[in-house]
């Protein structure tokens, strides 16, 4: 049944490899086709379905139409009906239409933001649409990333999205770029494009794309989104050389410092929801149609003001404009000194992984503060039979995960105790804030009878003793029992068994405190195959 | 100091992205006058870390209007002001 089962599985990889390539080609094929036919402008006037009659070639040599083969149109006979909804408007009309087909835009990231807004610009019949990402389709990004499909899992994030965007609108071209932007390969990318979308992930490839942007003269729009809320900026807008104050701000004006990389949160992380994130990327594609069908910052100086919109989805009212001051007079960038440059970029003394920081995976604890998952587990099958009122009887397993991962999936008999309390500040008015502890000894059971209320109040005379409501917690709840953190990756597990030797929790070495070595996912590795991964 | 629900005398301030997570909140009311000088110093007591943490790479702004707290003169955040701490936001 297993040898069954294996075959099967080995010929449908093989099905689906060479499926794929069947897609690549087929997708380089149609590349060169659409590249052949913008090449020879030959089109027929389709008038009666056959042959020309004489009244027909009469009527077209009046109106100065040589040959019915010739098409005396500005766009081709299927792009007027193609776009016919969009070109009826004011605001696009022939001329903005035009525009957009001899336009190229380059996406940087095909994710959460870069699929609603490559869709969006690819049926609006934007000309050249270049694609870069160096990621494959993962299952947990589909609940967002909506030109991926359930069976793209595994495609590069560029081929699957382009083979979608090529059946929205076969008519345009697609440009692959399938790797991860550095400062070496960007500029060669870059200097291709006319406008740039910001769809990344990370505050390093913002500040390069950015940079870049201002370097080569081109618009940047940048978006970014993470839990419920979203940011959405047009910048270096217009373009103009670094030191023209009349040129839009660049990404450094707004933001001159990067944010500390420990404190950097992924949408791995954090989480974030597809409208969040879509309704940006969505953004993103009408701010572009908006810069390439408006040419007015060509002919004067006087552009509208810059601005920042944030957008909160339960936020009153969702969505805020700040107004923007223009170049930053000492920015590193685009202001009339910068430290910026093409040269810096290429030679590798600008480092954008340095100049942001790197978060280290933390490894703060000595080896006899650790186990590993297998060892964990083997403590817990010795006490799994003698769990007492759904807790270990000879230890304490305290989960620091957050209480919605917590509630999500937790090993049994272990408490939790958020990570965002242990780390909260020691606050001066602590009056509002509210502790809570829960048990995951029966989850079958309502959470809030297991939810154990610690007041969260710090008296006047405690406000510089850092006693935190979870030490009186633990200090009842485990009593002198050994004490085993555990988290998601095993990084915030480290911080909480310094924090708990710092509350005098190991009682004077008396008491073992530790973590287990990468989390919660090192134990679906190495114990428990079944257990949830999200 | 602060005040969830009293705007009289105070303005109020919005917490974005980590700001939020930091504060635990999305907005309170402080009490004004206050000069924009003092604002992080005044959040960092209040929550101890924010400033290095949170404020230092933060955007500002005063009733919808970009501020430069380093570089800009220094202004006076007025009763029924709105402020906000806006910190990048970089996923996507």
């Amino acid at each position: 049944m297993d040898q069954t089962i294996r075959n099967l599985r080995e010929q449908i990889s093989l099905c689906e490899r060479q499926l794929h390539a069947l897609k690549v080609q087929l997708n380089n094929a149609e590349e060169r086709a659409i590249l052949e036919a913008q090449a020879k402008p030959e089109m027929s006037f389709d008038l009666s379905g056959g042959g020309q009659d004489a009244w027909q070639m009469e009527i077209l040599g009046v109106l100065g139409h040589e040959s019915p083969r010739k098409n005396a149109w500005p766009l081709m006979p299927q792009e007027y009906k193609r776009y016919g909804r969009q070109l009826i408007l004011p605001e696009i009309g022939l001329n903005g239409q035009l525009r957009l087909k001899n336009t190229s835009v380059l996406i940087v990231g095909v994710g959460g933001l870069g699929c609603p807004a490559a869709a969006y610009l690819a049926g609006a019949g934007v000309g050249t649409i270049g694609l870069v990402d160096g990621d494959i389709v993962e299952e947990s990004n589909l609940h967002r990333q909506t030109l991926h499909t359930t069976e793209k899992v595994g495609m590069s994030k560029v081929d699957s999205a382009t083979f979608y965007l090529k059946s929205l609108n076969p008519t345009i071209k697609y440009v692959s770029h399938r790797t991860h932007l550095n400062p070496q390969n960007a500029p060669d990318i870059f200097r291709h494009y006319d406008l740039v979308l910001d769809c990344t992930d990370n505050p390093a490839s913002r500040y390069l794309i950015s940079d870049l942007c201002v370097l080569l003269g081109k618009t940047l729009v940048s978006a970014s989104a993470l839990r419920m809320e979203g940011q959405l900026l047009i910048l270096n807008y217009p373009p103009r050389a670094p030191g023209d104050s009349s040129g839009g701000p660049c990404y450094r004006c707004v933001f001159p410092k990067p944010p500390p990389a420990e404190t950097v949160v992924t949408c791995g992380e954090g989480g974030v929801l597809g409208p969040v994130v879509g309704v940006m990327g969505v953004l993103q594609a009408l701010e572009a149609i908006k810069v390439i069908v408006d040419d007015s910052h060509l002919l004067s100086s006087q552009s509208e003001t810059p601005s920042l919109l944030l957008f909160s989805a339960y936020g009153t009212p969702p969505f805020r404009s700040i107004r923007l001051r223009s170049r930053r007079p000492r920015c590193a960038c685009c202001s009339e000194q910068p430290s910026v440059s093409l040269a810096s970029l290429s030679s590798g003394s600008l480092d954008y992984q340095l100049f942001c920081g790197i978060a280290n995976p933390a490894n703060i604890l000595n080896p006899r503060e650790r186990v590993s998952p297998r060892e964990y587990a083997k403590t817990l099958v010795t006490t799994r039979s003698v769990l007492d009122r759904g807790l270990p009887k000879d230890h304490v397993l305290i989960d620091v995960r957050e209480r919605v991962q917590f509630d999500l999936c937790s090993i049994e008999g272990s408490i939790n105790i958020p990570f965002s309390q242990i780390n909260a500040p020691v606050r001066s008015n602590p009056s509002t804030r509210e502790q809570s502890v829960a048990s995951s000894s029966s989850p079958s059971t309502n959470p809030d009878q297991n939810a154990m209320e610690v007041d969260g109040k710090v008296s006047e005379g405690q406000r510089n003793e850092l006693v935190m409501p979870w030490v009186h917690f633990i200090h009842k709840a485990a009593l002198e029992k050994p004490i085993y953190v555990v988290c998601r990756f095993g990084n915030d597990s480290q911080v909480t068994v310094k924090k708990f030797k710092e509350a005098g929790l190991d009682l004077s070495g008396r008491r073992w405190v530790g973590d287990i070595k990468n989390g919660l996912r090192g134990w679906r590795t190495h114990v428990d195959k079944d257990f949830p991964e999200y | 100091m602060t005040s969830q629900t009293k705007p009289s005398g105070q303005f109020k301030i919005l917490y974005f992205a980590s700001a939020t997570s930091f504060t635990n909140k999305s907005e309170e009311y402080l009490d004004a006058p206050l000069n924009s000088r003092e604002l992080f110093d005044v959040l960092d007591q209040m929550y101890p870390g924010m400033k290095a943490s949170v404020l230092d790479s933060s955007a500002v702004t005063r009733n919808l209007e970009y501020l430069d707290l380093e570089d800009d003169d220094p202004t006076i955040f007025q009763a029924g002001d709105e402020v906000a701490i806006i910190p990048p936001v970089s996923s996507g």
